[in-house]
Protein backbone atom coordinates (compact mmCIF):
# COMPACT_ATOMS: atom_id res chain seq x y z
CA UNK A 1 0.00 0.00 0.00
CA UNK A 2 1.57 3.31 -0.57
CA UNK A 3 2.01 5.88 1.88
CA UNK A 4 -0.66 8.05 2.36
CA UNK A 5 0.07 11.79 1.20
CA UNK A 6 0.82 14.55 3.95
CA UNK A 7 -2.36 16.05 4.08
CA UNK A 8 -4.35 12.96 4.12
CA UNK A 9 -2.10 11.97 7.89
CA UNK A 10 -2.70 15.26 9.28
CA UNK A 11 -6.74 14.75 8.57
CA UNK A 12 -6.12 11.77 10.27
CA UNK A 13 -4.36 12.87 13.45
CA UNK A 14 -6.42 16.03 13.46
CA UNK A 15 -9.65 13.84 13.59
CA UNK A 16 -8.11 11.61 16.48
CA UNK A 17 -7.40 15.09 18.59
CA UNK A 18 -10.61 16.07 18.00
CA UNK A 19 -12.34 13.66 18.69
CA UNK A 20 -9.97 12.64 22.31
CA UNK A 21 -11.06 16.24 23.20
CA UNK A 22 -14.52 15.87 22.80
CA UNK A 23 -14.69 12.98 25.04
CA UNK A 24 -12.37 14.98 27.77
CA UNK A 25 -14.83 17.60 27.44
CA UNK A 26 -17.77 16.03 27.48
CA UNK A 27 -16.80 14.10 30.39
CA UNK A 28 -16.14 17.43 32.40
CA UNK A 29 -18.99 18.87 31.30
CA UNK A 30 -20.65 15.59 33.17
CA UNK A 31 -21.15 12.02 31.64
CA UNK A 32 -22.31 8.98 33.81
CA UNK A 33 -20.30 7.49 35.98
CA UNK A 34 -19.80 4.11 33.95
CA UNK A 35 -18.17 6.38 31.23
CA UNK A 36 -14.95 6.58 32.24
CA UNK A 37 -13.04 9.84 30.03
CA UNK A 38 -9.36 9.33 28.38
CA UNK A 39 -7.45 10.62 31.14
CA UNK A 40 -8.92 8.80 33.87
CA UNK A 41 -8.88 5.18 31.48
CA UNK A 42 -4.97 5.67 31.17
CA UNK A 43 -4.90 6.61 35.01
CA UNK A 44 -6.71 2.90 35.43
CA UNK A 45 -4.55 1.32 33.49
CA UNK A 46 -1.31 2.80 34.61
CA UNK A 47 -2.94 1.54 38.31
CA UNK A 48 -3.47 -1.83 36.55
CA UNK A 49 0.13 -2.59 35.00
CA UNK A 50 1.56 -1.30 38.09
CA UNK A 51 -0.04 -3.51 40.57
CA UNK A 52 0.63 -6.94 38.77
CA UNK A 53 -2.76 -8.44 38.95
CA UNK A 54 -3.36 -7.76 35.50
CA UNK A 55 -0.89 -10.09 33.82
CA UNK A 56 -2.10 -12.71 35.85
CA UNK A 57 -5.72 -12.34 33.80
CA UNK A 58 -3.81 -12.21 30.35
CA UNK A 59 -1.79 -14.73 30.63
CA UNK A 60 -4.49 -16.60 31.64
CA UNK A 61 -6.35 -15.14 28.48
CA UNK A 62 -3.78 -16.07 26.42
CA UNK A 63 -3.17 -19.49 27.49
CA UNK A 64 -6.55 -19.79 26.21
CA UNK A 65 -6.99 -18.07 22.59
CA UNK A 66 -3.18 -19.02 21.72
CA UNK A 67 -2.95 -22.88 21.76
CA UNK A 68 -6.99 -22.72 20.50
CA UNK A 69 -6.33 -20.11 17.59
CA UNK A 70 -2.74 -22.18 16.65
CA UNK A 71 -4.78 -25.64 16.56
CA UNK A 72 -8.20 -24.25 15.08
CA UNK A 73 -6.06 -22.69 11.61
CA UNK A 74 -3.45 -25.51 11.20
CA UNK A 75 -6.17 -28.26 11.27
CA UNK A 76 -8.41 -26.27 9.16
CA UNK A 77 -5.79 -25.04 6.77
CA UNK A 78 -4.52 -29.03 6.51
CA UNK A 79 -8.02 -30.79 5.98
CA UNK A 80 -9.20 -27.27 3.07
CA UNK A 81 -5.21 -27.86 1.52
CA UNK A 82 -6.70 -31.86 1.46
CA UNK A 83 -10.23 -31.12 0.34
CA UNK A 84 -8.94 -28.85 -2.37
CA UNK A 85 -6.74 -31.27 -4.07
CA UNK A 86 -7.97 -34.48 -2.86
CA UNK A 87 -11.48 -35.50 -4.58
CA UNK A 88 -12.56 -38.00 -1.93
CA UNK A 89 -12.04 -35.84 0.93
CA UNK A 90 -13.71 -32.69 -0.77
CA UNK A 91 -16.82 -34.94 -1.01
CA UNK A 92 -16.94 -35.74 2.22
CA UNK A 93 -15.94 -33.25 4.07
CA UNK A 94 -16.76 -29.58 2.00
CA UNK A 95 -20.40 -30.11 2.45
CA UNK A 96 -20.32 -30.88 6.22
CA UNK A 97 -18.37 -27.96 6.70
CA UNK A 98 -20.63 -25.39 4.67
CA UNK A 99 -23.67 -27.21 6.03
CA UNK A 100 -22.30 -26.48 9.68
CA UNK A 101 -20.86 -22.78 8.53
CA UNK A 102 -23.64 -21.33 9.76
CA UNK A 103 -23.93 -22.26 13.06
CA UNK A 104 -23.07 -20.36 16.03
CA UNK A 105 -19.95 -22.38 17.45
CA UNK A 106 -20.51 -21.29 20.89
CA UNK A 107 -23.49 -23.27 21.75
CA UNK A 108 -20.90 -26.31 21.49
CA UNK A 109 -19.16 -24.43 24.06
CA UNK A 110 -21.86 -26.33 26.92
CA UNK A 111 -21.49 -29.73 25.56
CA UNK A 112 -17.80 -28.89 25.59
CA UNK A 113 -18.07 -28.24 29.12
CA UNK A 114 -19.92 -31.21 29.85
CA UNK A 115 -17.43 -33.59 28.04
CA UNK A 116 -14.06 -32.07 29.03
CA UNK A 117 -14.47 -30.19 32.13
CA UNK A 118 -15.07 -26.43 32.74
CA UNK A 119 -11.42 -25.61 32.70
CA UNK A 120 -8.96 -24.67 29.93
CA UNK A 121 -9.52 -27.47 27.83
CA UNK A 122 -13.17 -27.04 26.84
CA UNK A 123 -12.04 -23.41 26.33
CA UNK A 124 -9.17 -23.89 23.81
CA UNK A 125 -10.99 -26.94 21.99
CA UNK A 126 -14.10 -24.69 21.22
CA UNK A 127 -11.81 -21.32 19.58
CA UNK A 128 -10.10 -24.32 17.54
CA UNK A 129 -13.26 -25.08 16.92
CA UNK A 130 -14.29 -21.58 15.66
CA UNK A 131 -11.19 -20.66 14.39
CA UNK A 132 -11.27 -23.87 11.92
CA UNK A 133 -14.01 -23.01 10.23
CA UNK A 134 -12.70 -19.71 8.42
CA UNK A 135 -9.13 -21.03 8.07
CA UNK A 136 -11.02 -24.76 5.96
CA UNK A 137 -12.79 -22.53 3.66
CA UNK A 138 -10.10 -20.00 2.70
CA UNK A 139 -7.49 -22.68 2.45
CA UNK A 140 -10.01 -24.58 0.22
CA UNK A 141 -10.72 -21.94 -2.51
CA UNK A 142 -7.21 -20.92 -2.37
CA UNK A 143 -6.03 -24.74 -3.45
CA UNK A 144 -8.96 -24.90 -5.90
CA UNK A 145 -7.60 -21.65 -7.32
CA UNK A 146 -4.08 -22.93 -8.06
CA UNK A 147 -3.50 -22.10 -11.86
CA UNK A 148 -4.38 -25.38 -14.10
CA UNK A 149 -1.69 -24.43 -16.42
CA UNK A 150 1.32 -24.58 -13.42
CA UNK A 151 0.28 -27.75 -12.22
CA UNK A 152 -0.04 -29.13 -15.87
CA UNK A 153 3.65 -28.19 -16.90
CA UNK A 154 4.63 -29.19 -13.84
CA UNK A 155 3.47 -32.55 -13.58
CA UNK A 156 4.72 -32.52 -17.49
CA UNK A 157 7.88 -31.79 -16.43
CA UNK A 158 7.93 -34.87 -14.20
CA UNK A 159 7.57 -33.16 -11.22
CA UNK A 160 5.66 -35.52 -7.96
CA UNK A 161 2.42 -34.85 -6.55
CA UNK A 162 3.66 -33.72 -3.70
CA UNK A 163 5.87 -31.28 -5.56
CA UNK A 164 3.47 -30.04 -7.19
CA UNK A 165 1.43 -29.78 -3.67
CA UNK A 166 4.19 -27.56 -1.86
CA UNK A 167 5.45 -25.72 -4.79
CA UNK A 168 2.61 -24.60 -6.42
CA UNK A 169 -0.69 -25.29 -4.55
CA UNK A 170 0.33 -24.32 -1.26
CA UNK A 171 2.27 -20.82 -2.75
CA UNK A 172 -1.46 -20.37 -4.41
CA UNK A 173 -3.44 -20.53 -1.40
CA UNK A 174 -1.53 -18.96 1.13
CA UNK A 175 -2.55 -15.10 0.60
CA UNK A 176 -6.43 -16.31 1.00
CA UNK A 177 -5.09 -18.45 3.98
CA UNK A 178 -3.58 -15.23 5.21
CA UNK A 179 -6.65 -13.74 4.69
CA UNK A 180 -8.45 -16.46 6.66
CA UNK A 181 -5.63 -16.33 9.50
CA UNK A 182 -6.75 -12.86 10.44
CA UNK A 183 -10.73 -13.71 10.66
CA UNK A 184 -9.62 -16.33 12.85
CA UNK A 185 -7.24 -14.30 15.04
CA UNK A 186 -10.01 -12.09 15.41
CA UNK A 187 -12.63 -14.67 16.08
CA UNK A 188 -10.38 -16.18 18.76
CA UNK A 189 -10.35 -13.70 21.10
CA UNK A 190 -14.20 -13.11 20.85
CA UNK A 191 -15.13 -16.84 21.61
CA UNK A 192 -12.10 -16.49 24.23
CA UNK A 193 -13.88 -13.65 25.85
CA UNK A 194 -16.76 -15.28 25.45
CA UNK A 195 -16.03 -18.60 27.31
CA UNK A 196 -14.42 -16.53 30.19
CA UNK A 197 -17.19 -14.50 30.55
CA UNK A 198 -19.56 -16.99 30.34
CA UNK A 199 -17.28 -19.15 32.71
CA UNK A 200 -14.36 -18.42 34.48
CA UNK A 201 -12.28 -17.69 37.32
CA UNK A 202 -9.21 -15.74 35.50
CA UNK A 203 -8.89 -13.92 32.18
CA UNK A 204 -9.70 -10.62 30.52
CA UNK A 205 -13.37 -12.23 30.22
CA UNK A 206 -13.46 -12.67 34.21
CA UNK A 207 -12.10 -9.36 34.85
CA UNK A 208 -15.07 -7.42 33.46
CA UNK A 209 -17.71 -9.28 34.39
CA UNK A 210 -15.80 -9.37 38.08
CA UNK A 211 -15.85 -5.73 37.43
CA UNK A 212 -19.18 -5.24 36.37
CA UNK A 213 -20.16 -6.80 39.57
CA UNK A 214 -18.59 -5.10 41.72
CA UNK A 215 -19.45 -1.77 39.70
CA UNK A 216 -15.52 -1.56 39.70
CA UNK A 217 -15.75 1.48 36.03
CA UNK A 218 -11.93 1.56 36.37
CA UNK A 219 -11.21 -2.42 35.83
CA UNK A 220 -13.83 -2.83 33.52
CA UNK A 221 -11.92 -0.35 30.93
CA UNK A 222 -8.85 -1.87 32.02
CA UNK A 223 -9.90 -5.23 30.59
CA UNK A 224 -11.01 -3.52 27.72
CA UNK A 225 -8.04 -1.35 26.55
CA UNK A 226 -6.35 -4.70 27.64
CA UNK A 227 -8.42 -6.83 25.39
CA UNK A 228 -7.83 -4.03 22.29
CA UNK A 229 -4.32 -3.89 22.96
CA UNK A 230 -4.05 -7.54 22.39
CA UNK A 231 -6.68 -8.21 19.74
CA UNK A 232 -4.34 -5.22 17.87
CA UNK A 233 -1.40 -6.43 18.70
CA UNK A 234 -2.32 -9.48 17.43
CA UNK A 235 -3.38 -8.11 14.32
CA UNK A 236 -0.21 -6.02 14.03
CA UNK A 237 1.55 -9.60 14.08
CA UNK A 238 -0.16 -11.40 12.12
CA UNK A 239 0.11 -8.49 8.94
CA UNK A 240 4.08 -8.44 9.81
CA UNK A 241 4.15 -12.03 9.05
CA UNK A 242 2.65 -11.95 6.09
CA UNK A 243 5.01 -9.62 4.54
CA UNK A 244 7.55 -11.61 4.92
CA UNK A 245 6.41 -14.88 4.18
CA UNK A 246 4.35 -13.58 1.22
CA UNK A 247 7.00 -10.86 0.09
CA UNK A 248 6.94 -12.42 -3.75
CA UNK A 249 3.43 -11.42 -4.20
CA UNK A 250 3.02 -8.53 -1.96
CA UNK A 251 3.32 -6.22 -5.10
CA UNK A 252 0.57 -7.66 -7.46
CA UNK A 253 -1.75 -7.31 -4.30
CA UNK A 254 -0.59 -4.96 -2.07
CA UNK B 1 -25.86 -40.79 -4.40
CA UNK B 2 -24.98 -37.20 -4.72
CA UNK B 3 -27.06 -36.72 -1.73
CA UNK B 4 -25.99 -39.48 -0.10
CA UNK B 5 -22.28 -38.20 -0.26
CA UNK B 6 -23.13 -34.78 0.60
CA UNK B 7 -24.48 -36.40 4.13
CA UNK B 8 -22.32 -38.49 4.47
CA UNK B 9 -19.91 -37.26 7.24
CA UNK B 10 -23.24 -35.76 9.13
CA UNK B 11 -24.25 -39.06 9.15
CA UNK B 12 -21.20 -40.33 10.14
CA UNK B 13 -21.15 -38.39 13.22
CA UNK B 14 -24.82 -39.11 14.08
CA UNK B 15 -23.72 -42.39 14.14
CA UNK B 16 -20.72 -42.08 15.88
CA UNK B 17 -22.79 -39.95 18.68
CA UNK B 18 -25.15 -43.40 18.89
CA UNK B 19 -23.02 -45.63 19.16
CA UNK B 20 -21.16 -43.65 22.21
CA UNK B 21 -24.80 -43.01 23.90
CA UNK B 22 -25.44 -46.99 23.47
CA UNK B 23 -22.00 -48.31 24.39
CA UNK B 24 -22.75 -47.83 28.53
CA UNK B 25 -18.91 -45.74 28.52
CA UNK B 26 -20.04 -42.25 29.38
CA UNK B 27 -23.07 -40.67 31.65
CA UNK B 28 -26.61 -40.69 29.80
CA UNK B 29 -25.97 -36.74 30.65
CA UNK B 30 -22.64 -36.28 28.33
CA UNK B 31 -23.87 -38.29 25.77
CA UNK B 32 -27.94 -38.73 25.76
CA UNK B 33 -29.14 -41.17 22.98
CA UNK B 34 -30.19 -39.48 19.78
CA UNK B 35 -34.25 -40.31 20.08
CA UNK B 36 -34.20 -38.66 23.36
CA UNK B 37 -32.88 -35.63 21.91
CA UNK B 38 -35.30 -36.00 19.07
CA UNK B 39 -37.83 -35.97 21.61
CA UNK B 40 -36.62 -33.66 23.89
CA UNK B 41 -36.90 -31.14 20.16
CA UNK B 42 -40.62 -32.33 19.48
CA UNK B 43 -41.53 -31.27 23.16
CA UNK B 44 -40.12 -28.29 23.24
CA UNK B 45 -41.50 -27.35 19.84
CA UNK B 46 -45.29 -27.94 21.10
CA UNK B 47 -44.75 -25.14 23.68
CA UNK B 48 -45.65 -21.89 23.08
CA UNK B 49 -43.07 -21.11 24.85
CA UNK B 50 -40.43 -22.26 22.43
CA UNK B 51 -41.70 -20.03 20.11
CA UNK B 52 -41.56 -17.13 22.16
CA UNK B 53 -38.28 -17.47 22.73
CA UNK B 54 -36.92 -18.11 19.64
CA UNK B 55 -38.83 -14.54 18.42
CA UNK B 56 -36.85 -13.40 21.07
CA UNK B 57 -33.44 -14.03 19.50
CA UNK B 58 -34.54 -13.67 16.12
CA UNK B 59 -36.11 -9.90 17.03
CA UNK B 60 -32.43 -8.80 18.32
CA UNK B 61 -30.30 -10.61 15.43
CA UNK B 62 -32.45 -9.03 13.15
CA UNK B 63 -32.92 -5.48 14.68
CA UNK B 64 -29.04 -5.56 14.92
CA UNK B 65 -28.58 -6.99 11.36
CA UNK B 66 -30.97 -4.55 9.59
CA UNK B 67 -29.59 -0.96 11.40
CA UNK B 68 -25.85 -2.75 10.61
CA UNK B 69 -27.01 -3.26 6.71
CA UNK B 70 -28.32 -0.14 6.51
CA UNK B 71 -25.43 1.79 7.93
CA UNK B 72 -22.95 -0.58 6.41
CA UNK B 73 -23.95 0.23 2.52
CA UNK B 74 -23.92 4.39 3.49
CA UNK B 75 -20.44 4.03 5.64
CA UNK B 76 -19.17 1.48 2.78
CA UNK B 77 -20.13 3.18 -0.50
CA UNK B 78 -18.85 6.12 1.11
CA UNK B 79 -15.70 4.85 2.03
CA UNK B 80 -15.06 3.22 -1.62
CA UNK B 81 -16.08 6.23 -3.01
CA UNK B 82 -14.62 9.34 -1.57
CA UNK B 83 -11.11 9.66 -0.20
CA UNK B 84 -11.67 11.90 2.79
CA UNK B 85 -14.24 9.34 3.93
CA UNK B 86 -11.94 6.48 3.35
CA UNK B 87 -8.60 8.64 5.29
CA UNK B 88 -10.92 8.87 8.10
CA UNK B 89 -12.98 5.66 8.89
CA UNK B 90 -10.77 3.29 7.18
CA UNK B 91 -7.88 3.77 9.90
CA UNK B 92 -11.01 3.52 12.35
CA UNK B 93 -11.88 -0.20 11.18
CA UNK B 94 -8.78 -1.17 10.31
CA UNK B 95 -7.25 -0.89 13.35
CA UNK B 96 -10.49 -1.98 15.86
CA UNK B 97 -11.33 -5.06 13.31
CA UNK B 98 -9.25 -7.33 15.29
CA UNK B 99 -10.76 -5.83 18.76
CA UNK B 100 -13.39 -8.33 19.95
CA UNK B 101 -16.28 -5.90 20.45
CA UNK B 102 -17.84 -8.21 23.18
CA UNK B 103 -15.49 -6.76 25.92
CA UNK B 104 -17.90 -3.49 25.32
CA UNK B 105 -20.76 -5.52 26.43
CA UNK B 106 -20.57 -4.71 29.73
CA UNK B 107 -20.63 -1.16 29.37
CA UNK B 108 -23.66 -1.43 27.02
CA UNK B 109 -25.42 -2.92 29.86
CA UNK B 110 -24.68 0.02 31.79
CA UNK B 111 -25.52 3.12 29.13
CA UNK B 112 -28.57 0.76 27.24
CA UNK B 113 -30.10 -1.71 30.04
CA UNK B 114 -29.79 -5.36 31.07
CA UNK B 115 -33.17 -6.00 28.24
CA UNK B 116 -32.83 -6.15 24.25
CA UNK B 117 -31.46 -2.73 23.61
CA UNK B 118 -27.86 -3.52 24.80
CA UNK B 119 -27.69 -7.12 22.83
CA UNK B 120 -29.10 -5.46 19.30
CA UNK B 121 -26.27 -3.01 20.15
CA UNK B 122 -23.62 -5.13 20.14
CA UNK B 123 -24.96 -7.32 17.15
CA UNK B 124 -24.97 -3.57 15.10
CA UNK B 125 -21.56 -3.21 16.03
CA UNK B 126 -20.34 -6.32 14.90
CA UNK B 127 -22.10 -6.61 11.97
CA UNK B 128 -20.92 -3.49 10.76
CA UNK B 129 -17.67 -4.00 10.01
CA UNK B 130 -17.41 -6.95 7.71
CA UNK B 131 -20.61 -5.23 5.71
CA UNK B 132 -18.78 -1.80 5.83
CA UNK B 133 -15.05 -3.28 4.68
CA UNK B 134 -16.71 -5.60 2.41
CA UNK B 135 -19.10 -2.99 0.50
CA UNK B 136 -15.92 -0.67 0.40
CA UNK B 137 -13.86 -2.76 -1.38
CA UNK B 138 -16.73 -3.36 -3.81
CA UNK B 139 -17.80 0.39 -4.41
CA UNK B 140 -13.56 1.22 -4.65
CA UNK B 141 -13.20 -1.64 -7.17
CA UNK B 142 -15.88 -0.23 -9.87
CA UNK B 143 -14.51 -1.13 -13.71
CA UNK B 144 -13.07 2.17 -14.50
CA UNK B 145 -13.87 1.80 -18.32
CA UNK B 146 -17.38 1.49 -17.18
CA UNK B 147 -17.05 5.00 -15.01
CA UNK B 148 -15.28 7.02 -17.92
CA UNK B 149 -17.94 6.02 -20.46
CA UNK B 150 -20.77 6.93 -18.77
CA UNK B 151 -19.06 10.15 -17.72
CA UNK B 152 -18.51 10.19 -21.40
CA UNK B 153 -21.62 9.90 -22.39
CA UNK B 154 -22.62 13.07 -20.58
CA UNK B 155 -24.25 10.80 -17.64
CA UNK B 156 -24.82 12.76 -14.05
CA UNK B 157 -23.43 11.89 -11.29
CA UNK B 158 -26.81 10.52 -9.63
CA UNK B 159 -27.15 8.25 -12.94
CA UNK B 160 -23.42 6.92 -12.61
CA UNK B 161 -23.93 6.12 -9.11
CA UNK B 162 -27.37 4.54 -9.37
CA UNK B 163 -26.76 3.04 -13.12
CA UNK B 164 -23.02 2.09 -12.20
CA UNK B 165 -21.47 2.08 -9.24
CA UNK B 166 -24.50 0.72 -7.34
CA UNK B 167 -25.10 -2.25 -9.70
CA UNK B 168 -21.31 -3.21 -9.09
CA UNK B 169 -21.31 -2.72 -5.80
CA UNK B 170 -24.53 -5.25 -4.83
CA UNK B 171 -22.65 -8.32 -5.27
CA UNK B 172 -20.43 -6.80 -2.21
CA UNK B 173 -22.97 -5.83 -0.26
CA UNK B 174 -24.44 -8.87 -0.53
CA UNK B 175 -21.01 -10.78 0.12
CA UNK B 176 -20.93 -8.76 3.25
CA UNK B 177 -23.84 -9.33 4.68
CA UNK B 178 -23.12 -13.25 4.20
CA UNK B 179 -20.50 -12.50 6.44
CA UNK B 180 -22.41 -10.53 8.77
CA UNK B 181 -25.50 -12.76 9.21
CA UNK B 182 -23.82 -15.30 11.21
CA UNK B 183 -22.17 -12.85 13.24
CA UNK B 184 -25.48 -11.57 14.02
CA UNK B 185 -26.69 -14.62 15.22
CA UNK B 186 -23.02 -15.90 17.38
CA UNK B 187 -23.51 -12.40 19.12
CA UNK B 188 -26.83 -13.08 20.01
CA UNK B 189 -26.59 -16.39 21.29
CA UNK B 190 -23.58 -15.14 23.46
CA UNK B 191 -25.29 -12.36 25.10
CA UNK B 192 -27.97 -14.49 25.95
CA UNK B 193 -25.67 -17.00 27.69
CA UNK B 194 -24.02 -14.22 29.44
CA UNK B 195 -26.25 -12.01 30.70
CA UNK B 196 -30.54 -12.76 29.95
CA UNK B 197 -33.39 -14.00 31.32
CA UNK B 198 -34.72 -15.47 27.54
CA UNK B 199 -34.09 -16.40 24.25
CA UNK B 200 -32.74 -19.23 23.15
CA UNK B 201 -28.83 -18.97 24.70
CA UNK B 202 -30.97 -18.09 27.76
CA UNK B 203 -32.38 -21.48 27.72
CA UNK B 204 -29.20 -23.71 26.66
CA UNK B 205 -27.17 -22.58 30.07
CA UNK B 206 -30.53 -22.64 31.89
CA UNK B 207 -30.74 -26.45 30.44
CA UNK B 208 -26.87 -27.13 31.40
CA UNK B 209 -27.24 -25.16 34.87
CA UNK B 210 -29.83 -27.94 35.11
CA UNK B 211 -28.10 -30.45 33.91
CA UNK B 212 -30.76 -31.80 31.34
CA UNK B 213 -28.79 -32.54 28.59
CA UNK B 214 -31.14 -33.61 26.19
CA UNK B 215 -32.94 -30.71 26.11
CA UNK B 216 -29.97 -28.56 25.48
CA UNK B 217 -29.05 -30.22 22.75
CA UNK B 218 -32.68 -29.75 21.53
CA UNK B 219 -31.91 -25.82 21.94
CA UNK B 220 -28.58 -26.54 20.42
CA UNK B 221 -30.23 -28.09 17.32
CA UNK B 222 -32.66 -25.31 17.14
CA UNK B 223 -30.01 -22.74 17.15
CA UNK B 224 -27.99 -24.42 14.53
CA UNK B 225 -31.10 -24.96 12.11
CA UNK B 226 -31.87 -21.39 12.78
CA UNK B 227 -28.25 -20.63 11.41
CA UNK B 228 -28.30 -22.52 8.37
CA UNK B 229 -31.95 -21.50 7.41
CA UNK B 230 -31.38 -17.56 7.50
CA UNK B 231 -28.00 -18.06 5.51
CA UNK B 232 -30.54 -20.20 3.14
CA UNK B 233 -32.93 -17.27 2.78
CA UNK B 234 -30.01 -14.75 2.74
CA UNK B 235 -28.86 -16.68 -0.84
CA UNK B 236 -32.25 -16.98 -2.11
CA UNK B 237 -32.89 -13.36 -1.70
CA UNK B 238 -29.33 -12.58 -3.42
CA UNK B 239 -30.23 -14.85 -6.35
CA UNK B 240 -33.38 -13.21 -6.85
CA UNK B 241 -32.21 -9.79 -6.42
CA UNK B 242 -28.70 -9.99 -7.95
CA UNK B 243 -28.97 -12.43 -10.93
CA UNK B 244 -25.90 -9.93 -13.06
CA UNK B 245 -23.46 -11.14 -10.93
CA UNK B 246 -22.27 -14.10 -9.00
CA UNK B 247 -19.43 -13.68 -6.52
CA UNK B 248 -18.09 -16.57 -4.25
CA UNK B 249 -19.04 -15.01 -1.10
CA UNK B 250 -17.63 -17.77 1.37
CA UNK B 251 -14.07 -16.34 1.55
CA UNK B 252 -13.31 -12.89 3.43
Amino acid sequence: MPRPPDRIRLLQAGALVALLLLWQGASWAGLPEYILDPLAIVRAMAAALASGELYRHVGASLARSVPGFLLGSALGVAAGLLAGTWRAADEVLTPAVFLTYPVPKIVILPIFMLWFGIGDLSKILIIALACAYPAFINAYYGARQAPRILVWSALNMGAGRWRVFSRIVVPSAAPLVFAALRVSLALSFIVMFAAEMINSRSGLGYLIRDAENSLRFDLMYVSLVSIAVLGYAGDRLLRYARGRVLAWQEAASA
Amino acid sequence: MKLLRRFAALALVLAAWEAAARSGLWSPLLFPPLGKIFRELAAFASTTEAWEQTLVTLERAFAGFAVAAIAGVLLGMLMGRSRVAAALLEPLFSGTYAVPKLALFPIFIFVFGIGSLSKVALVFLECLYPIVIITSQGAQHVNRALLWSAQNMGASRAQILRRVIVPATVPFIFAGLRVALPVAMIVVIITEMVSSADGLGYLVIYALSSLQTARMLAVVVVIAALGVALDALLLFARDRLVYWEKLETYYV
